[in-house]
């Protein structure tokens, strides 16, 4: 019975919880928004489904993102690093 | 089209785990075939209807309010086409279809593979009665449009606890 359920496709790492938490959102209003069950923003954020491509480019679209700014096959730096060390960078140029 | 939801206020059943849900399921299709095996062999035994009337209850019982329960949590869906289902619960209810397919799969072959064992190694007759053909037929009936919502209800994974 386990057999079935496993899982075949390899991970796909997406940023929807950090999204989903900027804009204030919960669950359920994603998935409204999306047209989806609420558990399914939840799976796709615990990465435990892939999300259709016509899924994946309509959540892009919520957000007004490119798709890959949200999904990637790798995992994502954290935003926070990658916002610090932008800052760190601009800081650094401008003396 | 509104995807089928749990909601937070849902009931316990449908907060049951996945854990408990496998064991409800196997229960609840094995309860019924159980209740023909225990008659069968009680039939050949000269115990009391005392002790056979509540074991019997007892497995149908079980096989009632598991399909209940069952069907409570599973919310049509496992059924087909699946309107108002999302992308993920279509391909969920798709692959509890496809269990359900196997375990069927398997339990004829089983079924023929014990037959052939009975008859052709044993040579022992089986004798296709009103009896046999009445536990069949039930079980076919009641435990065949059940199991696509016992294979879900044992596949589909515990849910995110945050609305």
């Amino acid at each position: 019975m386990a057999r079935i359920a496993e899982r075949v496709e390899p991970i796909l790492h997406n940023r929807l919880a950090v999204l989903r938490a900027e804009r204030g959102l919960s669950r359920q209003e994603l998935a409204d928004a999306l047209g989806v069950n609420y558990q399914t923003i939840g799976y796709l954020e615990r990465s435990e489904y892939n999300p259709s491509l016509d899924l994946a480019l309509r959540t892009a679209e919520y957000f007004g993102l490119p798709v890959e700014a949200i999904f990637s096959r790798r995992p994502f730096a954290l935003m926070s690093d990658q916002l610090y060390a932008s800052t760190t960078r601009a800081d650094t140029a401008n003396g | 089209m509104t995807p089928r939801t749990l909601t937070r206020d849902g009931s316990r059943i449908e907060r049951l785990s996945r854990r408990n849900r496998r064991i409800i399921a196997a229960a609840t299709l094995l309860g019924l075939p159980a209740m023909f095996a225990w008659s069968a062999i009680m039939a050949g035994t000269s115990v009391p209807s005392v002790v056979w009337g509540p074991v019997t209850f007892m497995l149908i019982g079980i096989t009632l309010v598991g399909s209940l329960v069952l069907y409570r949590f599973i919310q049509h869906r496992a059924d087909m086409p699946g309107a108002g289902l999302d992308e993920r619960q279509r391909q969920l209810r798709d692959a509890a279809w496809i269990l359900s397919y196997e375990i069927l799969a398997a339990v004829v072959v089983a079924a023929v593979a014990i037959a052939a064992v009975a008859v052709l190694g044993f040579g022992h007759p089986i004798v296709l009665d009103a009896n046999l053909m009445s536990a069949v037929a039930i079980s076919v009936g009641v435990l065949l449009p059940l199991l696509p919502a016992a294979a879900l209800a044992a596949i589909e994974p515990d849910p995110p606890t945050e609305i």
